[in-house]
């Protein structure tokens, strides 16, 4: 007996390439991307963002001169996270705006230094009252103009960002000005710091200073530097989804056993899939013969005439074959002429013998509707002339 | 390896401990537990692989009728084997049923019976046995194919037989040989006998009669007895080429051209000629020769059982060569083709001469009903258009027909039911006008 069906050492043997392969590319593909590693964060100013709107280089540098960096996700993160207040400065980013008012005061609990980076109007309600947005200003480069350390080592800072006005009675130190050339009161701001229930609260309009593209033009990186690395250690907090309200709750609601049903309703359906997919030995092969129906070479021509409009050649189709058995009826042999048949077909039926010769030679269909016509009254004529010749 | 439907519903029967206590252990045990059976089962399965198998079929087979294939599993492993056997036969075998359930035990055998009801000519095959052997928890099933190849060849139907009879009996009254009195039709003189009444007095051979020397009661006239000519050849020359594969009310026309040979060979051996069979495209694809009787029409319905028309052109210019090859005598040639269109007959047309010098040549062509009926058919303009051209095809047919007549060979044209009986009745009008 001849067993088609590979043991399962001979399956193995035999697949046993393709599967080195696929094995090996496996691994090369986890091998290249540990070596050039995979960055997914491109969050603009995200500190492990390495692209241009990133703020990864300022970070880098900041961990090199011994400031103490940790991101954050979350505020319960971030408050874990701040050790000591007092030498501690929190940068917070927030531009989907997901933090509501609680949290904002929770923050500045928990935090002495705080720095905004391009506060949404949540942020700056709660955390710096005083101070309202401006929208973007001229693109400039931008001066110091105030006492703040920073700024000053700064000097000249790159404008790209927001500007803030602040209010007229408000106790703040405002930098880096958006000259109005017409109102002095009018004028904006890229950097405010002010005292906000004893917490030191900077808003820090010009963002673009802090990016990879822009921190080494002109005073950007010692802005920077001055403005975050002032406390020992920093903490970035880059508020998430779980700091929305009601997250986290969802898992709650789930039942234990969803999770590993779903896992077993996938096994079910491929032990299914194998169930039902399994072929039961190979197909056997047969080769069959082709279907021609003869009268297909008829319906290709029909077709022909009818796009070609060949209308006087299918007409005359049908009067040749129509000629041919009113001869037979007439008792004319096969042989008999055009003209033979006309005056037999006329006697036999007492007609006109003109008339019949229109009908059989003569007559043009000039459409469709009249090619009917004309195939009608030869249809009528044939049985005519066999009721005649029976009687 | 195959999976049961039982394996899968073991599988998600798990969903039960799994809400019950409500944690991902749950899953990850009963899909332990289910591995453990499945592993089980597998383990004890019979093996598909060692055992011997042997199918009995008969030979051959008329189409249209049903026979029995045996297949015998012999199981020479040590467990017992259950489960299911697919016998494989080609499609067109028409075995029912596809699959069987079995049960084989350790050291036994057992038969499985398929019903084989080809619906194709030829030969058709079966080429391996597959057994899905199941565990005796029904979960997992080890499985292999195991060639075991046959062949049944399956027959022409020749339906056109019913006609036989009929045929057979205008044969023996133009022998005369009926119980009706009647004068043999046939030119060769076959014996002198006594008069009796219902004999054609034109039959009476006045000369044997004055011989005979008269009894008491009065002269004995006797009459002359004739009877149809004896060991004439017939040979028949089947198209097989590309025009033969065309159908004609569901039946292509090289089957259509069978049924009118074995009809005619029938006959004609009955009628005591001798019938050479010949089915050509560009090689001989079939030859059936110098048989006669019974074992004449086995040896050509299984040379005809295997050709199917082959998609080239017939080579007609062989043709006279290989009827000089079969009889140096005069012969009746029966040429089974298709009287198309001239362009596709010029063939035809150019070696009829070569045949009608020699041999009296009658052309069987099939003719398709289908054409006579669009000529009647003019309701609208597609019709009408299709009208015109259905004439144009008939006009085609009878153009080539005229010109094979004024060849001097014969046509004899008919539908697919009736081109067999009109053959028989052409050759058996030849007979009696003695022109064999």
């Amino acid at each position: 007996m001849t067993v088609l069906t590979p043991t399962v050492r001979q399956g193995t043997r035999s697949s046993l390439f393709w599967l080195a392969t696929l094995v090996f590319v496996i691994l090369a593909a986890i091998g290249s991307l540990l070596l050039v590693g995979a960055s997914s964060d491109n969050v603009t100013l995200s500190p492990s963002n390495p692209a241009a709107d990133g703020t990864m280089a300022v970070v880098e540098v900041l961990n090199q001169q011994g400031v103490d960096v940790t991101v954050t996700t979350s505020l319960a993160e971030t408050g874990s996270a701040i050790t000591d207040p007092a030498s501690t400065t929190v940068v917070l980013h927030d531009p989907d705006q997901l933090l509501a008012e609680g949290q904002h005061a929770r923050l500045l609990e928990s935090a002495d230094n705080l720095v905004l980076l391009d506060p949404g109007f949540i942020a700056l309600q709660s955390l710096a009252p005083d101070v309202h947005a401006a929208g973007a200003p001229e693109p400039d480069v931008l001066v110091a103009g105030c006492a703040l350390p920073a700024a000053v080592r700064g000097g000249e800072v790159s404008s790209g960002g927001s500007a803030y006005r602040v209010d007229a009675d408000a106790r703040a130190e405002t930098c880096l000005r958006h000259d109005d050339d017409n109102d002095n009161d009018n004028d904006t701001f890229s950097l405010v710091r002010l005292d906000v229930d004893g917490v030191t609260v900077s808003v820090l309009g010009a963002t673009e200073a802090l990016t990879n593209g822009e921190i080494t033009a002109r005073g950007n990186a010692a802005f920077a530097l001055g403005l975050l690395g002032e406390d020992e250690s920093l903490v970035w907090y880059l508020p998430s989804v779980t700091d929305l309200d009601g997250a986290g709750d969802s898992a709650a609601l789930t039942p234990g056993w969803l999770t590993p049903a779903i896992l077993l309703l996938a096994i079910t359906a491929s032990a299914a899939a194998l169930w039902r997919g399994r072929r039961f030995g190979p197909l056997i092969i047969e080769n069959l013969p082709v279907m021609v129906r003869a009268s297909e070479t008829m319906e290709g021509r029909a077709r022909l005439y009818q796009k070609g409009s060949a209308r006087l050649r299918a007409l005359d189709a049908l009067r040749i074959g129509a000629i041919m058995r009113l001869a037979t009826v007439c008792g004319l042999p096969t042989s008999a002429s055009v003209e033979e048949v006309v005056l037999g077909v006329a006697g036999l039926l007492g007609r006109n013998p003109p008339e019949i010769r229109t009908l059989l030679v003569d007559a043009t269909p000039a459409s469709d509707s009249e090619l009917v016509h004309f195939s009608d009254r030869l249809l009528e004529l044939e049985a005519a002339a066999s009721a005649a010749a029976r009687t | 390896m195959a999976v049961s439907g039982w394996f899968v519903a073991l599988v998600a029967i798990g969903i039960a401990p799994i809400v019950v206590f409500a944690d991902a252990r749950a899953l990850t045990g009963w899909l332990v537990l289910v591995i453990a059976l499945a592993v089980l089962d597998l383990a004890l399965a019979g093996s598909p692989r060692s055992v011997t198998l042997s199918r009995e079929v008969p030979h051959r087979v008329r189409l249209g009728e049903s026979v029995q294939s045996v297949l015998t599993i012999t199981n020479k492993g040590r467990r017992d084997i259950r489960g299911i056997v697919r016998d494989g036969w080609q499609p067109s075998a028409g075995a029912l049923p596809t699959r069987a359930p079995v049960s084989v035990p350790a050291a036994e055998r057992r038969a499985i019976t398929t019903t084989l009801t080809p619906f194709r000519r030829g030969e058709r095959r079966a080429a391996h046995v597959t057994i899905r052997s199941f565990g005796p928890l029904g979960l997992l099933a080890r499985q292999a194919t195991i060639a075991e190849p046959s062949v049944i060849r399956v027959l022409p139907p020749f339906n056109a037989r019913k006609h036989l009879p009929s045929r057979l009996a205008r044969l023996r009254e133009l022998d005369g040989a009926t119980s009706v009195q009647l004068r043999g039709a046939g030119t060769e003189f076959d014996s002198l006998r006594e008069y009796v009444r219902g004999d054609d007095v034109r039959s009476i051979d006045w000369r044997a009669t004055a011989r005979r020397p008269s009894g008491g009661n009065g002269q004995h006239l006797m009459v002359k007895t004739w009877r149809p000519e004896r060991d004439r050849r017939v040979v028949i020359v089947i198209d097989s080429g590309r025009t033969s594969a065309a159908r004609i009310a569901n039946e292509p026309r090289i089957d259509t051209a069978f049924e009118s040979s074995l009809l005619l060979a029938a006959l004609a051996t009955r009628a005591g000629d001798r019938v050479d069979t010949l089915i050509y495209d560009r090689r001989i694809r079939g030859r059936v020769q110098g048989a006669t009787g019974a074992e004449m029409l086995t040896l050509m319905v299984n040379s005809m059982a295997p050709v199917q028309p082959e998609l080239i052109e017939m080579d007609w210019s062989v043709v006279p060569a290989l009827v000089s090859s079969v009889t140096s005598h005069r012969a009746l040639v029966v040429l089974m083709t298709s009287v198309d269109a001239p362009g596709a007959s010029r063939g035809l047309l150019s070696v009829l001469p070569q045949l009608t010098r020699k041999h009296l040549v009658v052309v069987a062509s099939v003719t398709d009903p289908d054409i006579v009926a669009a000529t009647r058919s003019r309701a609208n303009r597609s019709e009408v258009y299709r009208a015109a051209a259905a004439e144009r095809a008939l006009l085609d047919t009878s153009r080539v027909s005229s010109a094979i007549r004024q060849l001097g060979a014969d046509v004899v044209t008919g539908t697919p039911e009736l081109l067999p009986p009109a053959v028989a009745d052409r050759y058996i009008a030849l007979k009696r006008a003695g022109r064999l």
